[in-house]
């Protein structure tokens, strides 16, 4: 609860602080981004104990569609959209007791998110935002593996959040790249082992990404 | 901006970490079982005898881990070795001389080991280890070797039976599980005994008495006032489950001597704010109990009153105040000392509680004032008292009458001397006090008490004062009532080292009203978190201590009610 209030508050401090600008975009708008992100290690728990996942970096691709406010909306300057972007990331290795194995196969996350930002804009071409959002992830462990075993084929779908912060670059009044960093979080989702066991594993990861809005 | 966007930019930080670096707590059971080993302590056992087995399973190669109960064993001659005990499934018993194969079998992977029986027989047990003495209450666990015809050795410990001679001192067990785990019963010697394929083996054992095996020290974890007291209590828990107070045989110690000392009776004096060890130890053995100080450091002292003018041969009640560093204020009449420059002058005597009396002995010099010095630590002030030598001119008692004083409560009376030097001073505790009619009410006569008058019946009484030879009377009425409800001070937030007065008023039902605050009782639940500072000379006065909420029930003729004391 108190980590949601955080978040509740990191994505609307930044509205309140959001000053007008001149000759700026409002209205709808869609973009697309790619970037790379990093899972954090996790905690994997059943009832035989706690292990622990280690992932190597993985790609990840967005699309958004949102509105971007108008200067000297009552709710701040920025934007709200909703988000979609899927994040895969190989698993590298699992520590047990006993030490480290080679992991395999990859933890795939499909996201849907609704996002605020809020643009500082001070008329010139870069406008910092900083924002979050919150919605929904499908978490799949895809053929997981450890040291060649089939470990987990199972997929949930969890409460997500995600925080983030970056620069809006104007290219053009109606086209703007964004390069950003995200911190992108989920409940444990509960999927299930090749022995009939289920596990909870931490999904959390730190993404930057670059992509292109476009205003109409 | 910037630094808005880096303060969110450490938000984000902060909120993510990195990751889960714990120890994990779970075997891997993903990688493959390959093969199995059967660890055994010997391949030969005799007959009649039993042993255990142990099992390593490697898995691919990659790690080895002891998985003994997960096997399933098996044996090919049963009637020369078998897996017997339910209690111990890893455990093979010989039957007969001949050798057997052992099968251990974990899901698809086997393991064998050749065991062969022999045909020895025990010639000598010895029990290990060899103590010969034990405390009351405490256990040892024996085990048994034997040595066979065959010159070799082997664990009976398991096979053989275990008795004592005389259970009221010391037992040891023969069940699967315990075998020769011996217990001190109570003073005095018992003979250990094995017994194993005809031969004997013993044990003397020699029970003491009970040893100190720890101790505790109470109150646990107190907090207390600075400069103030904290008793403590050490209990001895012994071998046998006893306990002592062992108090007064203790050595007590502070671990900061700067924030408490301590006696050696165990009585702790708080001097500085923070927190020490109190420990207790006896024979190697200790106990400790961590005293939180609160209330904050001495920094001044105020005496009330400053300047006292006195007649000689009276008494006057002084009070000393304390401001401490973290702001609060309260009492400290019974923590400083009292120094009068000439004691044929004047004393200060402290019967106990935060109660002190100056006591004017003779007139000081004609234009000289005589200090009183009153110290704690290094805090210390003055305050200065002039004696004279009047005679008394007249003497009036306030109030002259009291028309309706209620059964079971009280009301002071004051007695005021008029001098011949044109002063007047209050001279209740300098006079004698007395009712005529002790059946309907009575008065105090000494201490702090003088002249408080207490109704006692429904009635009437003249109360006399007498002083310098002269003396007043007040008729005092005593009414009876009915008690209706008790009304004390609301809830109330303190903070720590500030003392705050709670009041207590009876309602009756003819609509009257009485203060009752000194005919009450007042306890509260949780001392560390307040305290009543002086029940007998400041009734309801409370200090708070340290954080928590307590609970101040105050009672007066058979009504109770409570107010909740919060210290944030």
């Amino acid at each position: 609860m108190k980590q949601i209030c955080r978040i509740i508050i990191a994505i609307c401090l930044p509205l309140l602080f959001c000053a007008p600008a001149n000759a700026q975009h409002s209205g709808p708008f869609v973009g697309a981004f790619i970037g790379g992100n990093s899972l954090l290690n996790a905690k994997g728990s059943d009832d035989q104990g706690d292990f622990r996942l280690s992932f190597k970096p993985g790609f990840q691709g967005s699309a958004v569609l949102g509105w971007d406010f108008e200067p000297g909306n009552p709710l701040g300057e920025g934007r709200a959209e909703l988000e979609y972007t899927r994040r895969s990331n190989p698993l590298d290795q699992v520590k047990f007791v006993e030490g480290s194995f080679t992991g395999g196969g990859t933890v795939v996350s499909d996201s849907l998110m609704l996002n605020f930002f809020g643009v500082f804009h001070d008329g010139g071409r870069w406008a910092p935002y900083i924002g979050g959002g919150v919605g929904a992830t499908r978490i799949e462990a895809s053929s997981l593996k450890v040291d060649g075993q089939t470990m987990s084929s199972d997929s949930a779908i969890v409460f997500a959040y995600q925080l983030g912060a970056g620069f809006d670059v104007a290219l053009t009044d109606y086209l703007n790249l964004d390069l950003g960093y995200r911190f992108f979080g989920s409940t444990s989702p509960k999927l299930s082992e090749v022995g009939g066991r289920s596990f909870k594993m931490d999904y959390f990861s730190h993404n930057v990404i670059l992509g292109l809005r476009v205003g109409f | 901006m910037t630094n808005l966007l880096l303060s969110g930019l450490c938000i984000l930080m902060v909120l993510s970490g990195c990751g889960w670096d714990g120890e994990p707590t779970r075997n891997n059971d993903f990688t493959p079982l390959t093969s199995i080993e059967i660890v055994a302590g010997s391949s030969t056992i005799a007959a009649k005898t039993s042993a255990t087995f142990k099992v390593n399973g490697t898995y691919s190669g990659q790690f080895t881990r002891d998985i003994t109960n997960q096997v399933v064993w098996s044996s090919d001659s049963p009637a020369v070795a078998g897996f017997v005990t339910t209690a111990n499934p890893n455990r093979i018993t010989g039957k007969s001389s001949g050798t057997a194969i052992v099968t251990a079998t974990v899901g698809s992977v086997s393991s064998t080991f050749r065991l062969t029986v022999s045909a020895a027989t025990v010639t000598t047990l010895t029990i290990t280890p060899a103590t010969s003495s034990l405390s009351k209450g405490r256990t040892v666990q024996y085990a048994v070797r034997g040595l066979f015809s065959d010159t070799t050795t082997q664990d009976l410990t398991f096979d053989a039976a275990w008795t004592s001679s005389d259970s009221g001192v010391a037992t040891v067990s023969d069940a699967i599980g315990s075998k020769g785990l011996t217990k001190a019963i109570s003073v005095g010697t018992a003979t250990i005994s094995t017994a194993f394929g005809g031969i004997t083996g013993t044990q003397q054992l020699t029970v003491t008495e009970p040893v100190l095996n720890s101790i505790t020290v109470s109150p646990v974890n107190p907090s207390v006032l600075t400069l103030s007291s904290q008793t403590f209590k050490a209990t001895g828990i012994y071998t046998d489950g006893s306990t002592a107070d062992i108090t007064a045989q203790v050595a007590w110690d502070s671990s900061r001597k700067d924030v408490a000392t301590i006696s050696s009776s165990g009585t702790a004096a708080t001097l500085t704010q923070g927190t020490t060890a109190i420990s207790a130890a006896l024979s190697g053995i200790a106990g400790t109990s961590n005293l939180k100080t609160t209330g904050g450091n001495l920094a001044a002292i105020a005496i009330s009153p400053n300047v006292v003018t006195l007649v000689k041969d009276t008494v006057s009640r002084l009070t000393a105040t304390g401001t401490f560093s973290d702001g609060s204020i309260r009492d400290i009449t019974s923590q400083v000392s009292w120094s009068p420059a000439s004691a044929t002058i004047a004393t200060v005597t402290t019967p106990g509680g935060n109660l002190a009396w100056l006591n004017a002995l003779a007139a000081t010099p004609a234009g000289t004032l005589s200090v009183i010095t009153v110290k704690n630590g290094s805090i210390s002030t003055t305050t200065s008292l002039i004696v004279t030598i009047p005679s008394v001119t007249s003497i009036v008692i306030t109030p002259v009458a009291v028309e309706s004083l209620t059964v079971g409560t009280g009301n002071r009376q004051a007695l005021t001397a008029y001098f011949s030097d044109g002063t007047k001073q209050e001279v209740t505790a300098s006079s004698e006090w007395s009712s005529s009619n002790t059946a309907a009410a009575t008065v105090g006569n000494s201490g702090i008490v003088r002249g408080r008058v207490s109704g006692v019946a429904a009635g009437t009484t003249i109360i006399s004062a007498k002083y310098g030879g002269m003396t007043v009377t007040a008729p005092v009425t005593v009414t009876a009532r009915t008690l209706n409800n008790l009304v004390i001070t609301d809830n109330t937030v303190l903070t720590s080292g500030n003392q705050v007065k709670f009041t207590a008023t009876a309602g009756y039902t003819d609509g009257s009203t009485v203060d009752v605050t000194e005919d009450t009782t007042w306890v509260i639940d949780f001392p560390n978190v307040a305290i009543l500072i002086d029940s007998q000379n400041l009734p309801g006065q409370v200090v708070a201590v340290d954080h928590g909420t307590a609970t101040l029930t105050a009672s007066f003729g058979g009504k109770t009610k409570t107010a909740t004391i919060s210290v944030p």
